[in-house]
């Protein structure tokens, strides 16, 4: 199954999102929240997303969700820490990060592969509210 | 850690931490305010962590664990961009206690291509490639005439100053500065200080040796 | 082909964490599953098409199950919008 990582400027926002997915998700899904800084400050951690991404892999890759801005930039750089093959099975969804961690959850828990996991986040872009 | 290398980094990172609040300035002008803040948090997180490579001569390693640092405690946009310069810096000067022209311009070469390669971004952006690259080609210069380390460093911060100068004449086309698009222009580019300020740093403390 | 109509009785809607377990039970099947309702039809199995749906409570909705398990399909389906997908 596809892992998710959600990674943000604010812990409580990952944590947030995650407690939310995990309502969608299926009992050995793995979602992984990255938010925030070591010292509890706002901003982003390639390292704190490489670990994310590394426990949230069970083999069939990962689906990374983004805020804004250096969440993208530590996000690749991340990637470079990890090994081939895992960098190769990783990718980031150009989605809103709340609605495109929910529909990748739920994606994923239907056993779709990445690809199939990253569109269904990515279409969380035309979801109306109203 | 040698000394001198410890001061070295030590004196850059004082500098940035010196200048919190004008980067930060410069940045709550075009961007979102916290260049400074997240710089001088990264360089206290390097300070602190200097501390466990007192024995340590490697060039190349102590700037690995400098780039390492500033990717986790950075925060912003500058982590993944200056942390991933010095790795890649660490690269050329890896094995190495002392440093020569030839090497610096590796390193210089070596961090750009980096910062070019995680920012997609490049010179005429508003970014801090309009400070560097112009400082890299400076020194190079120097270098091909057979100048000596201070005297190619003294024209790269000279051409990073201008290349900062250069900066509030153009409008950001990357970054956070780009949303605002015509209005950018006339600020000068936080992450082009930085760079310069960094650079200027290294100059005065080689000089005070 | 069955097809049955069933009214959405949970306080929250077909959203949300009901949207996912309908297209999660959905998925468990090998029939195609489609919604109806509001003049508007949906993949039964795509967590984005039954969001997009915005089905809230008290709309009717035609389930249209296709496939060698149809039956079990629908009955399942049918037996979750009736439970409430376990609300209060």
């Amino acid at each position: 199954m596809v892992g998710v990582v959600i990674v943000s400027h604010s812990q409580k926002v990952a944590e947030g999102i995650r407690e939310m997915a995990l309502q969608m998700s299926a009992p050995e899904q793995k979602i992984i929240a990255a938010g925030g800084m070591a010292d509890g400050g706002i901003g982003t951690d390639a390292f704190q997303v490489s670990e994310a991404i590394i426990s949230a892999n069970t083999g069939d890759g990962v689906a990374v969700m983004v805020d804004l801005g250096s969440a993208v930039l530590s996000t690749e750089t991340a990637f470079e820490f990890l090994d081939e093959e895992l960098r190769a099975k990783v990718q980031i969804a150009d989605a809103p990060i709340l609605e495109g961690a929910i529909s990748a959850v739920v994606e994923a828990s239907l056993g779709s592969a990445l690809a199939a996991v990253i569109a269904t986040a990515e279409g969380a872009r035309t979801l109306n509210k109203c | 850690m040698s000394g001198e290398l410890y001061e070295v980094i030590s004196a850059v990172g004082e500098t940035i931490i010196g200048n919190r609040q004008m980067l930060t300035d410069l940045d709550a002008a075009i961007g979102d305010g916290d260049h400074g803040i997240n710089m001088a948090r990264g360089f206290e997180a390097v300070k602190a962590k200097l501390q466990t490579l007192e024995t340590e001569s490697d060039i190349g390693k102590v700037l690995k664990t400098v780039g390492m640092t500033l990717i986790s405690s950075v925060g912003g946009a500058a982590g993944p961009l200056y942390g991933t310069a010095f790795l890649r810096a660490a690269v050329p000067s890896q094995g190495k206690t002392e440093l020569d022209v030839e090497t610096i311009g590796l390193m210089l070469e070596a961090a750009i291509a980096g910062i070019k390669e995680r920012g997609k971004a490049t010179t005429g952006e508003k970014t801090m490639l309009d400070a560097l690259v112009p400082a890299y080609e400076a020194f190079q210069d120097g270098a091909k005439t057979g100048k000596s380390v201070i005297e190619c460093l003294e024209l790269a911060c000279e051409a990073a100053q201008q290349g900062v100068e250069f900066t509030k004449t153009i409008i950001a086309t990357k970054g956070r500065a780009s949303y605002l698009g015509e209005r950018s222009r006339g600020h000068q580019d936080p992450g082009a200080t930085s760079s310069y300020i960094m650079l200027k740093a290294l100059l005065e403390h080689l000089r005070r040796q | 082909m069955i097809e049955i109509q069933v009214t959405i009785t949970n306080t929250s809607g077909l959203h949300a964490r009901p949207a996912a377990q309908f297209v999660q039970k959905a998925a468990t099947f090998k029939s195609k599953v489609k919604i109806a309702a509001n003049n508007k039809v949906a993949d039964g199995k795509s967590i984005l098409a039954v969001m997009s749906m915005g089905l809230k409570q008290n709309t009717q909705i035609t389930i249209t199950t296709e496939g060698e398990d149809e039956k079990e399909c629908s009955k399942a389906l049918e037996d979750m919008i009736k439970s409430n997908f376990g609300e209060e």
